[in-house]
């Protein structure tokens, strides 16, 4: 492999990897506010499918965005809804939601398979774009990949470093803790899943406008459960969950290489790839074996690991909070 | 309506035991909206569908036929989520189970078939056993999510049926053909699971039903059975009292798994009589490793239940087909009139439940039920 293949090969696994960045952000969002939303992949269906459809219909790149993100909305507003309002188990509702999905996508885009429609401009930023190596890598790319940066960054910021950050993040952790000090904790949850919901959808259009042009019966299918999984991987921060989905893309470029070199070997090793180092991951940041790890490097060094490694998920993640009544 | 029902609570009981049918009924209803909008007659559609579930001898038996993997699957899934755990791994785990099954078909094809079948459909629930408790174990000692784990494991298995069907195990005369389609030989005809002729019926599904006694019977009248369902409804409490727990969460996914192995292996010796692919889970197993679960919580997470909601289920797959043959409406109509059937159900559950709630409304302290226990993701 020369030189340009290897930088073509990369910015490959970053355009790859960018939807599923998008898609980890929105359910960070969702679910460090408290709330899973198990509905992903369906989500991701739906939207891709609206997307394509009505972008399609209305010649317009823009409009099939907005209903995709619409749509990722609506789901995740059901997800929200039916947990705090009906109190129902988030999971089952996200579930089945997932099947949904799944069908009746499958149903609303059967006459829309197959065939060209709109398509995301490349979009080389000036000056950049003419760095030596990182250039091409970073800066010669479709605008998909720019906003997944921005939108890591962003969503770091909101996280981290502003105040509604900390409402949302309150909510999440300490329910009653935040209810005490004034926080509407059940409002943030809606605000939050379906913000989160809104840009899973952006993920799904991605998909059908960008990454993987058109529509077919279960276009993204596994996808939102992989999201799903870097999330866990991410430790529920953005920054990681990026590093997790490049990681992902890149397992599945070097598993097409790999094949491509090794042609002997069973196709199938090479497929299983990325799941099987999906469950090696989530045993790794999920469990005493990173403990153990971390206890056999020098001491210096544990406690960097300890917080590269170990991860925890927000305490009160897919627990109903109900307001106690003043009565 | 609650009121009218807490006046009158016999008649609030009978209506919440209709409410997954009438749940049904929104969703046909839905259904004739799309049919109309299709431009097809709904009353002429529906009654193909319920001359296609239940109008003859043969309809009814394919009718049953259908239900039994719902059915079997289900099991599983009541063992898991009383066990606190959610097993999305269905679609694997048959898949595993229908390739083990096939395995032993193929290795001794000139063993008698009083012999082989036992050990066919034991193989098929050992292998779903395993590819269940992998993630089990995954989930009781590192504490691995298992809801991601058990779908990381259906790709897995999907991945392997495909190699084994695409190589060791695909039909001679397959390989011959340039076609090559993915698929193993016929099994020996010793070894079909006997028929009641002239229909389809086989015994899988008489095995099913007292497999659901079994499971009863295990769940609330033995001793494990007891601690799984306590290990479901309160780890803590369960550790507190002796019980242990780890153990007992593998112990749950594993069965879980076994059941719809065991699925896949009565899928192959009464249905299809060989393996085959379409390069997704979903071509061998029609999804019924994720149908399962909808069946598992239509029966609300009981083995007895599972019966009628898997009948139920298997009715309105074998009427849908027959509808869309009869008024040519493109298959997505079934497929979505299924998502819907789906979602009505698990939203009158919902409403079941938070009647129920509304009743005990004195008691503050919320029973939770092991559905809704948290899970640690």
């Amino acid at each position: 492999m020369n030189n340009s293949e290897l930088v073509q090969t990369l910015a490959s696994i970053l355009l790859a990897s960018a939807p599923l960045m998008i898609a980890v952000c929105g359910e960070i969002i969702t679910e460090r506010s408290g709330i899973v939303n198990l509905s992903l992949d369906g989500t991701m269906l739906m939207a891709a499918m609206t997307a394509f459809v009505v972008g399609l219909k209305a010649d317009n790149i823009w409009v099939g965005l907005l209903a995709a993100m619409a749509v990722g909305a609506l789901f995740a507003f059901i997800v929200a809804f039916g947990s705090i309002r009906l109190r129902q188990s988030m999971f089952a509702i996200g579930f089945v939601l997932t099947l949904l999905g799944d069908d009746l996508s499958a149903f609303l885009g059967q006459n829309y398979t197959r065939i060209p429609g709109p398509v995301v401009k490349h979009f080389a930023i000036p000056v950049l774009k003419d760095i030596p190596i990182l250039g091409p890598i970073f800066f010669d790319q479709d605008a998909v990949v720019y906003f997944a940066f921005l939108l890591v960054g962003l969503t770091w910021l909101l996280l981290f470093r502003t105040q509604p950050g900390l409402r949302l993040r309150s909510a999440g952790e300490r329910p009653e803790a935040a209810f005490a000090r004034g926080v509407d904790v059940n409002r943030v949850r809606y605000l939050y899943a379906v913000l989160g919901g809104a840009l899973v959808g952006i993920a799904g259009a991605a998909y059908s406008l960008d990454i993987k042009i058109g529509w077919s019966d279960g276009h993204t299918r596994g996808l939102g459960w992989i999201a799903l999984a870097i999330v866990i991987f991410g430790g529920w921060s953005p920054v990681r969950g990026a590093v997790g989905a490049i990681l992902f893309g890149a397992t599945k470029a070097l598993a097409t290489f790999l094949q491509r070199t090794f042609p002997e070997v069973s196709v199938v090793a090479f497929n299983s790839l990325p799941w099987l180092l999906m469950i090696g991951v989530l045993l790794l940041v999920s469990s005493e074996v990173s403990e153990r790890l971390i206890a056999i490097a020098p001491r210096a060094a544990q406690r960097p690991l300890r917080r590269m490694l170990r991860v925890s998920p927000p305490r009160a993640l897919g627990a109903t909070f109900v307001e106690e009544r003043t009565s | 309506m609650w009121v009218f029902f807490a006046k009158h609570p016999r008649l609030g009981i009978i209506f919440t035991a209709l409410l997954p049918f009438l749940a049904t009924l929104a969703a046909l209803a839905i259904g004739a909206v799309m049919l109309i909008l299709l431009g097809a007659d709904p009353v002429e559609a529906y009654s193909a569908l319920v001359e296609g579930a239940f109008g003859s001898q043969n309809a009814l038996a394919d009718t049953l036929v259908k239900a039994t993997p719902l059915l079997l699957v289900a099991l599983g899934i009541c063992i898991a989520f009383r066990g606190g755990v959610i097993n999305i791994g269905g679609e694997g785990q048959l898949v595993v189970g229908a390739v083990s099954a096939t395995l032993v078909g193929l290795s001794f094809p000139d063993a008698p078939g009083w012999l082989l079948i036992p050990l066919a459909l034991a193989s098929g629930f050992l292998a779903g056993a395993v590819w269940g408790g992998i993630p089990g174990a995954l989930k009781a000692y590192f504490n691995v999510n298992e809801i991601l784990s058990t779908i990381m494991m259906n790709q897995i298995a999907v991945q392997g049926m495909n190699f084994l069907l695409r190589g060791l195990m695909i039909d001679p005369v397959q390989l011959e053909a340039a076609s090559r389609i993915p698929q193993t030989a016929r099994l020996a005809e010793a070894f079909d699971l006997p028929r009641l002729v002239p229909t389809r019926l086989h015994l899988g599904t008489g095995l099913a039903i007292i497999a659901a006694v079994l499971v009863f019977i295990f769940l609330w009248r033995t001793t494990v059975g007891y601690r799984i369902r306590a290990v479901g409804l309160n780890p803590k409490a369960s550790r507190y009292a002796g019980i242990h727990v780890p153990r007992h969460i593998v112990l749950a996914l594993l069965l879980s798994g076994a059941f719809a192995g065991l699925a896949g292996a009565v899928q192959v010796y009464g249905v299809h009589h060989r393996m085959f692919t379409d390069g997704s889970a979903t071509g061998f197993t029609g999804s019924a490793g994720f149908n399962g679960i909808v069946v598992a919580l239509f029966g609300q997470l009981h083995p007895l239940g599972a019966i009628p909601a898997s009948f139920l289920f298997g009715a309105l797959l074998v009427g849908a087909n027959k509808l869309q043959r009869a008024m040519q409406v493109p298959s997505a109509f079934i497929i979505a009139l299924n998502g819907l059937v789906v979602v009505f159900v698990v939203a009158s559950d919902i409403w079941r439940r938070r009647w129920a709630r509304q009743r005990v409304s004195e008691t503050p302290e919320e029973v939770q039920s092991p559905k809704e226990a948290k899970v640690g993701v």
